[in-house]
């Protein structure tokens, strides 16, 4: 197994954001993460990759804790994670911040290695021709291939993606979906969240959901849209139901 | 600000005194002044540096930065007077001691309210400066020192440039230019330059940024003490001298805009011609005078500096 979690739980002062989430990614598999707004699915990104420990239970990457450990500590270890929230480093330029992954990545490379790595990844997400530009110049979409470029030039063993395609236009999703399909060909483990049910649903092994902090399912994606604790999740939301059942 | 209008209106009545008597002293005086505070001001430059340095990276304003130059200055002077080094082999080894030097300060002094806000890093690099001022007067006593060492001088026409301030001014620009080679360069540098433009953003993307602070403020406590190391070839000092440079470097980095090592040296380049130029037309205790409301003005006028773009 690549990511173990075990026993998870998130408490921030009065609020329980986890309760007990337990799951498994294996090698090479894809795994959707959904769930209603506030469910605490960015709670549980935050936990893996250590911006905060959980108040109870383990976090296992590749057979070693890496519970408590600094987000740079577990970055170095081999996992990647392209934010809900773009942040790139503004003043840099396209490139330079890709490289910063690739340098503080799992490969730790030098300055040199690492431009070429950059290049590999711009190309990959279509950012090629915006290389030399700063990064506070892209626009929203491309800030979003530059955040997932920078997270697979740290060629990553475990791959968090959240919400790649929010905020994107419809043809843009089209352009993004071709993307991620082209990464999930070159055998990248992905856990990724996504909001855009027909985009998860098509391109995840296996989907596990999350309402108020608990997994309510787990399983094939055809399976988890026909589960009617997961319609109920999303019966305050009817249009997300509606997509759901069409799927 | 009458006051200020003022000033300058008596400055300009006793430049239209002096005028006719002192013009034919002024040409030939002028150049060689320009010259020698333009060499000066490679040096505030590069004391600019470490402070912009360090306030770039980390948002720390480092109150310490004074003493630290002076201790580079009596590092520099004990390694001459009393071990015979010579004063330029004795700064590469104020280069090591104060990057060591920098990652104590950091690691007992900083580490442990970085994250606490302005205030309590201000106070915490003041302390490190009374401690350090403390500890010099009592060993050192504050009577004034000098390098008694020459360098030669050269001659140019009307100039006669002094081989310690030349030597200093080339030193200040390898250093420039180490710096920039280092921060575009190599990998530790990067580190920097990512964590200078978001520090929770670089410690997502795998950069430990409490390891990347520490060598940021080692590297702007080494150009401190290394400007200090040159200064002591051509001023006398005292543990106290730490302060005037300090106030120059604050002014010289918003000259540059806070945060532009670039800007630093320019800025300082910028302060020295002025230094230079003053003393030729005004009392040289204006010199200050202008300098402040220099800073002054450039904080209303132009607050990120002559070189900021935003």
């Amino acid at each position: 197994m690549i990511l173990q979690v075990q026993e998870v739980h998130k408490r921030f002062g009065g609020l329980q954001a986890l309760t007990d989430v337990n799951f498994e990614i294996a090698p090479g598999e894809i795994m959707g993460l959904i769930g209603p707004n506030g469910a605490g699915k960015t709670t549980l990104f935050n936990v893996i990759n250590g911006v905060y420990p959980p108040t109870k239970g383990q976090v296992v990457f590749r057979e070693e804790k890496i519970t408590g450990l600094p987000p740079y500590e577990v970055a170095r270890r081999g996992l990647a994670r392209a934010h809900q929230v773009v942040r790139p480093l503004n003043d840099l330029t396209v490139r330079e911040n890709v490289m910063v992954g690739a340098c503080f990545g799992r490969e730790r490379l030098s300055l040199g290695k690492a431009a070429q790595k950059a290049d590999e990844a711009l190309a990959k997400v279509g950012l090629a021709d915006r290389a030399g530009q700063l990064a506070g110049s892209l626009n929203v979409a491309q800030k979003k291939r530059l955040e997932l470029a920078r997270a697979l030039a740290a060629n990553p063993y475990l791959l968090l993606l959240d919400e790649v395609l929010a905020g994107l236009t419809p043809s843009e999703i089209v352009g993004m979906m071709d993307t991620l399909r082209n990464i999930r060909d070159e055998g990248f483990t992905i856990l990724m969240i996504e909001h855009v049910m027909q985009a998860i649903m098509s391109i995840s092994d296996r989907i596990i959901v999350l309402d108020y902090g608990q997994l309510i399912a787990a399983g094939k994606p055809g399976e988890v849209a026909a589960n009617p604790l997961v319609i109920e999740a999303y019966l305050g939301d009817p249009d997300m139901t509606a997509r759901l059942m069409a799927e | 600000m009458p006051l200020n209008r003022k000033n300058k209106l008596l400055d300009l009545a006793a430049a239209k005194r002096r005028g006719p008597e002192t013009r034919d002293w002024q040409v030939t005086q002028i150049l060689p002044s320009i010259i020698d505070g333009l060499l000066i001001g490679f040096v505030y430059g590069v004391a600019a540096m470490g402070l912009t340095l360090i306030w770039g990276v980390m948002r720390v304003i480092n109150l310490g930065h004074g003493a630290t130059m002076a201790l580079g200055m009596f590092c520099t002077y004990f390694l001459f007077s009393d071990l015979a080094v010579n004063p330029y082999l004795g700064i590469l080894a104020v280069v090591v001691l104060s990057l060591l030097f920098g990652f104590i300060i950091y690691g007992v002094a900083l580490q442990r309210v970085i994250q606490a806000g302005y205030l309590s890093t201000l106070l915490a690099t003041f302390a490190v400066n009374m401690i350090i001022i403390g500890v010099g007067t009592a060993l050192f006593t504050t009577s004034p020192r000098n390098i008694d060492f020459s360098a030669g001088s050269i001659t140019l026409g009307p100039v006669i440039l002094q081989g310690t301030r030349l030597l200093a001014a080339l030193a200040a620009v390898v250093i420039t230019g180490a710096l920039y080679l280092f921060l575009y360069c190599t990998r530790p540098g990067k580190a920097i330059r990512a964590v200078s433009n978001n520090r929770a953003a670089a410690e997502l993307m795998g950069i430990p940024s409490s390891y990347v602070l520490a060598l940021a403020f080692g590297l702007g406590t080494m150009l401190a003490a290394v400007a200090g190391g040159l200064t002591s070839t051509f001023f006398p000092f005292t543990i106290l001298s730490g302060a005037t440079y300090q106030l120059k470097s604050f002014v010289i980095c918003v000259l540059g805009g806070l945060g532009n090592p670039l800007g630093a040296l320019l800025g300082g380049l910028f302060l020295g011609g002025l230094e230079g130029v003053i003393p030729t037309f005004m009392p040289v205790s204006w010199v200050p005078v202008v300098e402040f409301v220099l800073f002054v003005l450039v904080l209303v006028v132009k607050p990120t500096g002559l070189l900021g773009a935003k």
